[in-house]
Order: C-alpha cells, then sequence, then structure tokens
C-alpha cells in the first residue's frame, strides 16, 4: 500500500465517520423538532398547576401539581367524582381562576358553554348570539344571516325572535351552544354541559356534539361524571382523584372519530361497552380510594 | 346533522291546550272579581264608620266633616261656580296635573342622574366608599329639612320645588342601582367575559339590563317619595299645586277641602304606581323566569 493510498483510506472513513455522525445528528435534530413542534400544536398546556382556595390560614388545595397538554383536534374528557377539581382546571383553561404554581397556557381562541345555559333573558335567542358576534367583530350587516346559520347548526332554524325563557332547557343548551360557536372558538371547553337534561335529549345532544366537533376539527375539554358519557365523546379520557384533585389515571378511546360516523351505534359497540366498563371500574377505585 | 326534530316536539309539549287557557281565564276573572268585591266592602264600612263618628258628634264638624262634606268640597273644586274656578282659580284636576308633572320632572332628573350614579357606585368600589354614606345621609333627610336652603338659594319659584323633588327622588334610585348591579348574578358576567366581553360592553350591555328589573323597581319607589315630598315642595308658594291647595286650605280650616285634596294624592298615588307596574311588565317581561 502506497503512502497515499493509505491517506485516502484514512480519508474515506474519516469522511464515512463524519457522514455517520452527520447522520445521527440530522435524527436527533428532526426528533427535537417534531417534539418542538408538538408541544407548538398543543392548544391547551398545564404544567405543575396547583390552585388554592380559602383563608391563609386554612388554605383547601382544589388542584395539585397537574400538568396536561391538549393536542391541536383533540377531544380530552376530565372525569372523576365531585370535588375532585374537573371543573376547576375547565376554569383554569377559560382564565376564570389564577393558578397558585405552575402556568397555563392556551395557546387558541376558547368558547365555553356551562352547566346552565346562561343566556341574557333580555335579549332574544337571536340577540343573544348577536351580542356574541358583535364582541367577536362581525359587521352588523351580516349579523342576521350569521344568526340564522349558527341557529340551523344547532337545529333551531327560525327561532332567532324567541325569547330564551320560552325555550326547553335542551333548546336553550343548544342555543348557548351556538353562541360559544359564533365567537369562532379554535378551542371549545364543556362544563358538564347536558348534566342538566332529560336523557333523551342528552343522548342527542352527546352525538351532534361529537359529530361537531369531528366535521369541524375544534379542539374540545369536556368535563364530565359520566363514564358512558366520557367514552362515547373523548378521544382521551383522564381521570380525576379528589382530595386534592389530581389525574391519576389516563384512557385512550380508540373509537371512530370520523365526521360520518354514526354516533348513535357506537353505543352498541362492544369496544365502546369494554371501555365504559373499564372507566367505571377506574372512576369507582378512585372514589373508594 | 339532524338537529332539527327536537325543536318542533317541545314546541307543542309546552304549549297547554286551548281549553285549559280558557278555563285558567275565567278562573282568573272570577277571583279578580271576587278580590274587588272585598275592596269594594271595605270602602263601605269604612264610609259607615265614619259617617257614624260623624252622627255621633264625637268632634266639632269642622274637625271631622262628613264625607258628604268632603264630596261636595270635591265637586266644588273640580267645577266652576259663582264665577270662582275650582280652588283659589284652578281646578282640582289642574292642582293636581302641576303636581304631578313636578314629580314627573324631578323624578326624571333623579333618574338620569341616578341610575348612572348607582352604576358607578355599584361596580366602583372606591367611588362606593365615598358617595354610598352621602346617599344614605341625603335618604335620611326630611324634605322640610332642606327646603329652607333651597328657598335661600333658588327662591321661591318652580326651581327649589324641582330640586326638593329631585334630592328625594334621587337617593332611591342610586342606591336600588347600585344593589341591583352588585346583585347581578356572576355566571351571565362570566358568560359575557367568555364571548370577549370588555369593561365597557360588560356594564352597559350586561350589567344594566340585568339591573333593569330592581333598577324600576327604584324608580317606583322614587316616585312614590317624590310622591310624599311634593306637599312639602308646595308650603311656600305652592299654589297651583295639590300640596299648595292643602296647605291654602288648612289656613282657612277648610277641613273638607283638605281631605278632598288628601283623597286625590292618594288615589292618583295607586292609579300611577299600577301604570308603573304594568310598564315595568311590558319592559323587563323576563322579571321572575329566568
Amino acid at each position: 500500500m502506497s503512502p497515499s493510498e493509505a491517506a485516502r483510506k484514512e480519508g474515506d472513513a474519516a469522511r464515512k465517520e463524519s457522514e455517520a455522525a452527520h447522520k445521527e445528528s440530522e435524527a436527533a435534530r428532526q426528533e427535537s423538532e417534531a417534539l418542538r413542534k408538538k408541544i407548538a400544536d398543543a392548544d391547551i398546556e398545564l404544567t405543575d398547576v396547583s390552585v388554592r382556595y380559602g383563608t391563609a390560614k386554612a388554605p383547601v388545595t382544589a388542584v395539585a401539581d397537574v400538568s396536561l397538554t391538549v393536542e391541536r383536534g383533540e377531544f380530552v374528557v376530565l372525569v372523576g367524582p365531585s370535588g375532585c377539581g374537573k371543573t376547576t382546571l375547565l376554569r383554569l383553561v377559560a382564565g376564570f381562576e389564577r393558578p397558585a404554581t405552575g402556568s397555563v397556557e392556551v395557546r387558541r381562541k376558547v368558547g365555553v358553554v356551562f352547566q346552565q345555559p346562561r343566556l341574557f333573558p333580555w335579549r332574544t335567542v337571536g340577540g343573544n348570539l348577536a351580542f356574541a358576534l358583535a364582541r367577536n367583530g362581525t359587521p352588523r350587516a351580516q349579523r342576521t344571516s350569521r344568526v340564522e346559520e349558527l341557529l340551523s347548526l344547532v337545529g333551531l332554524p327560525g327561532m332567532a325572535g324567541r325569547r330564551t325563557w320560552e325555550l326547553s332547557g335542551g333548546q336553550q343548551q343548544r342555543v348557548a351552544i351556538a353562541r360559544a360557536l359564533a365567537t369562532e372558538p379554535q378551542v371549545l371547553l364543556m362544563d358538564e354541559p347536558f348534566a342538566a337534561l332529560d336523557a333523551l335529549t342528552r343522548e342527542r345532544l352527546q352525538e351532534e356534539v361529537r359529530t361537531l366537533a369531528a366535521i369541524t376539527g375544534t379542539t374540545v375539554l369536556f368535563v364530565t361524571h359520566s363514564a358512558e358519557e366520557a367514552v362515547l365523546l373523548g378521544s382521551r379520557v383522564l381521570v380525576m382523584a379528589a382530595g386534592p384533585g389530581r389525574v391519576i389515571d389516563e384512557v385512550s378511546v380508540p373509537l371512530p372519530r370520523e365526521p360520518t360516523t354514526d354516533v348513535a351505534a357506537l353505543r352498541g359497540d362492544p369496544c365502546f361497552a369494554a371501555l365504559r366498563a373499564e372507566l367505571a371500574a377506574a372512576t369507582r377505585r378512585v372514589v373508594a380510594a | 346533522m339532524t338537529l332539527v326534530k327536537e325543536a318542533h316536539r317541545s314546541r307543542t309539549a309546552t304549549d297547554p291546550a286551548p281549553g285549559q287557557v280558557a278555563g285558567k281565564r275565567a278562573w282568573a276573572a272570577a277571583t279578580a272579581l271576587r278580590w274587588t268585591a272585598l275592596r269594594l266592602l271595605a270602602l263601605v264600612v269604612l264610609l259607615a264608620a265614619w259617617q257614624a263618628v260623624v252622627t255621633a258628634e264625637i268632634w266639632p264638624r269642622v274637625l271631622v266633616p262628613s264625607p258628604a262634606d268632603v264630596w261636595h268640597a270635591f265637586v266644588q273644586a273640580s267645577t266652576v261656580h259663582d264665577g270662582v274656578r275650582g280652588y283659589s282659580g284652578h281646578l282640582l284636576v289642574e292642582h293636581l296635573a302641576v303636581s304631578l308633572r313636578r314629580i314627573g320632572v324631578g323624578t326624571g332628573y333623579a333618574a338620569l342622574v341616578g341610575i348612572p350614579l348607582g352604576l358607578l357606585i355599584g361596580v366602583l368600589k372606591p367611588l362606593a366608599v365615598v358617595l354610598e354614606p352621602a346617599v344614605t345621609f341625603l335618604r335620611t333627610l326630611p324634605p322640610l329639612a332642606y327646603l329652607s336652603l333651597l328657598v335661600i338659594w333658588f327662591g321661591i319659584d318652580e326651581s327649589p320645588k324641582i330640586w326638593l323633588l329631585v334630592i328625594a327622588a334621587l337617593p332611591p334610585i342610586a342606591a336600588a342601582t347600585a344593589a341591583a348591579v352588585r346583585g347581578v348574578p356572576g355566571d351571565l358576567v362570566e358568560a359575557a367575559r367568555a364571548l370577549g366581553a370588555g369593561p365597557g360592553s360588560l356594564l352597559l350591555a350586561v350589567r344594566l339590563p340585568a339591573a333593569l328589573p330592581e333598577i324600576l323597581t327604584g324608580v317606583r319607589i322614587a316616585v312614590g317619595v317624590a310622591y310624599t315630598s311634593v306637599v312639602a315642595a308646595e308650603t311656600i308658594n305652592g299654589v297651583p299645586g295639590i300640596g299648595g291647595m292643602i296647605r291654602d286650605a288648612q289656613r282657612y280650616n277648610q277641613t273638607d277641602v283638605v281631605i278632598a285634596g288628601i283623597i286625590a294624592i292618594g288615589i292618583s298615588g295607586i292609579v300611577l304606581d299600577a301604570l308603573f307596574k304594568g310598564a315595568e311588565r311590558l319592559t323587563v317581561p323576563w322579571r321572575g323566569r329566568a
């Protein structure tokens, strides 16, 4: 082997080595970028959040060190016994509460649907929607047609002129949903929105909200105490425990979530039944503990 | 999506059958009739007792005139007789109209100032700390106490009378508005905030309309206060004016005119209060329903 040949071989090896190293760093870079992108993509991010109520002498910890990420387009359901802080978490995201420690980041526009419709009784059904549209900067000329669009979306076409108290509970909650959608939120926060409704109305609204989320791709954070509702609606269910409030379990729901999915038929799906049983057992353990 | 079905179904479910409505209405009418009859009966008993006292001559006729005397005074004050127009140149209704106008203008100004003032007191804590004792101070003063001051400042024409009624009517309106604004359900405020409402629209588009029922009640109470104050406002140079008429009749011991005037004030007060309640029902139809 001539010295020149040896030198060439050596150079080759070095080049290969550096190439490999480069590849490795490229992979690492890609991975970190994916991670960063994933974090940046998350619509909601709670990091080590605690919430305390009460006086300085007798503080009550409602939520302790909860971390929670909701990705874009996810339908995350918080489930757990009363007093476990699930509503508090939702109110944190909505900006109604401030954490004692930790950070809350909400990266996109939020809309809220409460357990009670909370409609403004001095305004008509259409007036309630127009209020939201006005706050959202919709020009006056477009409001009437937008109101009608939104009412059709929630199945109440032609009801714009009605008084809110003339509607049934289910209709009022539909108006509340339409009003929240009027601000075109990318993230929808729903706090036991169907708890006060009769069973039939509740089932229908569950199906409609699931389909609506699938069609629009809206991110949803949903609070309920019903295992059945959680499994039917959520792509991911977080189980919470009380005293102090914390997330103790996570169940992902592999049921289909297409815009065309027949949600009513899912109730008869064996996978749905199994998940519901699993989740019910998990929540029972939480209550017993 | 199939969201339309429920809308139609529950509309029919909530509306009662037409027959039921007619039955309910007839029943309500019968009840109203019964209460009206009871009221008339009480009135008759009162008049009979009054007449009995007069007939027994416990007190001299000058001090306690009979119902017939008062009726006569009422008719005299309401008609032109022997070239005299009503009482001291004005018919009773004219006296009453002048007083009602003063009450209306006074309460109007009081509402114009009192509602914004109450809104601010209800929302801004520092303002409440300063102004709330002032409003309470004003409220506890009897109108006659500051009438002298108003006469010194504004003379004896129309302006001191209006000022007195404004001062009397303002505290109840401001206090009711402040309490109402504070009592607005936090749920509604939160919902409005979630829809993107800023401080301005929260105050004017949420707190104000939500507080409107209690504000109107405050105005109604203020009209009542103005009513009770109008006689005080008209103690000096009060003719024409129902209070002035009463003061004038008192000077000449015309007890029957005094009583006729008092009854006129009372009855017009009842009518006005009823009108106000009706207006409240029209403007805040959601009261007690949501």
